[in-house]
């Protein structure tokens, strides 16, 4: 595989500002293009977010590329894996990055499909191997073990990576000053197949954003002990999460779930109770500055992550750190 | 309509994770295949309520035959478990060693379901918990271009439409969303379903007796650009978690809880 161009591919709806993770992607993006002497691209669908050059730049772009189109305005798979289908056959990008979302789980492996690239999801890592051709290093069950892919029999490849799997880091040899460039795609003949009847509300803050979260697990014992994180979270200033099994069991909503398939996370403090730290679990809060577990069993896995440790009763301690939290 | 459903059989991610915390989790020789003959084989939970999402569309009046079909070595057992619940058809596409990529598996699973007759409906797993790539299904909708709407948690046929046409309530990050999609369409499913049914005694028997249609990859005639791996596990590894716990001190619940709140003010993680 010859890598001349590394892209790195985002759109934000018109949010404003870079979407979580571009700055990951970026860095990536920018390891790899440096790696194998490609240049590095910033592909944006629709409208150009208020900071992007700027941070393009900072990154170590080497050109900003950008699609505008009427059928980009609202997420659309259809139109945005054409309009990525488009841009690989015009630029032959050896490797598109993407930050993973819910949105970028269905277009990245659709654009691979359609454009015959090979594509690694949940990747923490793309390097070059020992042959010289490039490996993405991924997570799998969960997070329990990790896979090393080579990237050999395709002509170009995706890779999504996971939330959380690096830290940001600006270009070494100081800022670029990226050109900008509008691609054209033609999209007329796009028609969305997916009908939106009734659209996801968000209400309130999001888990994703939050500062402070406490979670409850099945450690609670039943449905009407989750109000104690409720009112943890409160007290503290945050939000309440769960694990998957109490979602499962219809005790709080799945926009509460933290973890591999729900919610991926990065708060100042976790708080996790009666939550016994599978790896899909933890896969979901692992990037956490500090971690708090209380959990009866000493032993639990939970512990491993954990920075500070409560042993005992979760039932019990909860309402005695609700008081303390409120004093 | 005739529904297809694409199974994989996976190691059970439970055993996995606890032999992971033991710190006994092996790889074998190659490097990269966990190779513990203790953890059990199983089909993977997202398939099982696929499998039942098919089973309630049918419940709910949806005519036609369900099959269910698996790429790999030897997918005997969940394809009969899979009889067992009352799927009409079951295939199995042999593919040993090399095990294939994710290209090639979704490559013969689209080449199965074209030349067995179409689909108007395939549903996948969201993810399998093994890889958790979550990416056969996108790419079984291109090779057979067919919209793809994924994380279902409920799947109807949408009433007074004209073509068949599916009304799907999703799982997303803000919450549910209703979407409508027509036929044909690969769908995939999440746990949010809910718990997928248990075959009764009698089905189970006589599932045993039911044979899996055996396809190999050459009686699909892919081209060999179909049957190229693009993406080759070269090694597995079992990464380092930190684990410096300090245990706060306390003999009562209300000591603990007050040593922790000082801890976390004193550390400025909470005011
Ligand atoms: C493909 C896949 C994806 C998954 N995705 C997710 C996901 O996104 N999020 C997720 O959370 N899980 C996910 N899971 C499930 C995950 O593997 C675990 O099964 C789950 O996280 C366990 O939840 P839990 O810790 O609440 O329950 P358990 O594992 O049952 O643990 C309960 C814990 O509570 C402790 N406890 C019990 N009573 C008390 C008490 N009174 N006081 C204090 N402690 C007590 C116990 O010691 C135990 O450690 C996924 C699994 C798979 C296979
Ligand atoms: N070998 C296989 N045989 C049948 N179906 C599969 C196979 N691999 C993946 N699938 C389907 O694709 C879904 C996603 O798998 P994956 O992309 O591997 O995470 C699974 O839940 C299955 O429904």
């Amino acid at each position: 595989m010859e890598t001349k161009t590394v892209a790195v591919c985002m759109w934000s709806l018109g949010q404003g500002g870079l979407p979580v993770g571009t700055e990951e992607a970026l860095t990536l993006g920018r390891k790899v293009a440096s790696a194998t002497g490609a240049r590095l691209h910033l592909l944006v669908l629709g409208s150009l977010p208020d900071d992007c050059v700027e941070t393009a730049g900072r990154f170590g772009v080497d050109d900003v590329d950008q699609i505008e189109d009427a059928a980009l305005e609202a997420f659309s798979p259809d139109a945005y894996v054409e309009a990525l289908a488009g841009y690989c056959q015009q630029e032959s990008p050896a490797l598109m990055i993407f930050s993973q979302a819910a949105d970028t789980r269905v277009v990245a492996p659709r654009l691979a499909g359609r454009v015959g690239a090979g594509v690694v999801m949940n990747a923490v890592d793309v390097a070059l191997g020992e042959g010289g051709g490039l490996q993405a290093t991924a997570s799998a069950y969960g997070g329990d073990t990790q896979m090393v892919y080579e990237l050999s029999g395709a002509a170009s490849y995706v890779v999504a990576l996971s939330a959380n799997a690096l830290l940001p880091e600006p270009a070494e040899g100081g800022a670029t000053q990226p050109g900008c460039r509008s691609i054209q795609v033609d999209l007329t003949g796009t028609n969305e197949r997916i009908r939106v009847i009734e659209q996801a509300r968000t209400e309130g803050p999001r888990l994703e954003d939050a500062d402070i979260i406490v979670s409850g697990g099945r450690g609670l014992g039943g449905p009407e002990n989750y109000k104690l994180i409720e009112q943890l979270a409160e007290a503290l200033g945050g939000l309440a999460g769960a694990s998957r099994p109490i979602v499962d069991e219809g005790w709080v909503d799945s926009s509460q779930q933290v973890g591999l398939t729900g919610k991926i996370t990065r708060p100042a403090l976790y708080l996790a109770a009666g939550i016994s730290g599978a790896s899909q679990h933890m896969a979901g809060c692992s990037a956490a500055k500090t971690i708090v577990a209380i959990n009866k069993d000493p032993d639990a896995a939970i512990f491993r992550y954990a920075s500070y440790g409560l042993v005992g009763d979760c039932l019990e301690i909860l309402p005695e750190l609700i008081r303390a939290a409120r004093q | 309509m005739r529904i297809v459903v694409c199974v994989k059989e996976v190691l059970d991610p439970d055993a996995v994770n606890n032999y992971a915390l033991a710190g006994r989790l092996e790889i074998g020789e190659d490097g990269k295949s966990l190779t513990q003959t203790t953890i059990p084989r199983l089909m993977n939970g997202f398939d099982e309520q696929a499998l039942e999402a098919a089973l309630r569309l049918r419940d709910a009046g949806a005519e036609g035959r369900i099959g269910a079909v698996s790429v790999g070595p030897d997918a005997a057992t969940i394809l009969k478990h899979a009889a067992a619940l009352g799927v009409d058809e079951i295939a199995s596409v042999l593919m040993g060693e090399p095990s294939p990529d994710y290209h090639v598996v979704a490559s013969l699973l689209a080449a199965y379901i074209r030349s067995s007759g179409d689909a108007d409906l395939i549903l996948c797993g969201r993810q399998a918990s093994d890889d958790d790539q979550g990416v056969v299904p996108a790419l079984i909708c291109e090779a057979l271009g067919m919209p793809l709407v994924t994380n279902a948690r409920a799947i109807e046929l949408a009433p007074a439409a004209d073509e068949p046409t599916l009304r799907i309530t999703r799982v997303t990050p803000d919450g549910d969303e209703v979407v409508e999609v027509p036929c044909p369409a690969v769908v995939t499913v999440s746990n949010e379903l809910g718990e997928p049914r248990y075959p009764t005694a009698a089905r189970k028997l006589a599932a045993r007796r039911m044979k899996p249609e055996i396809i190999t990859p050459e009686a699909l005639a892919l081209s060999p650009e179909a049957l190229q791996p693009r993406v080759v596990a070269q090694r597995q590894f079992v990464p380092t978690v930190s684990g410096d716990c300090e245990f706060l001190p306390g003999e009562t619940p209300a000591e603990l809880a007050d040593a922790l709140i000082a801890r976390l003010r004193q550390e400025s993680v909470i005011s």
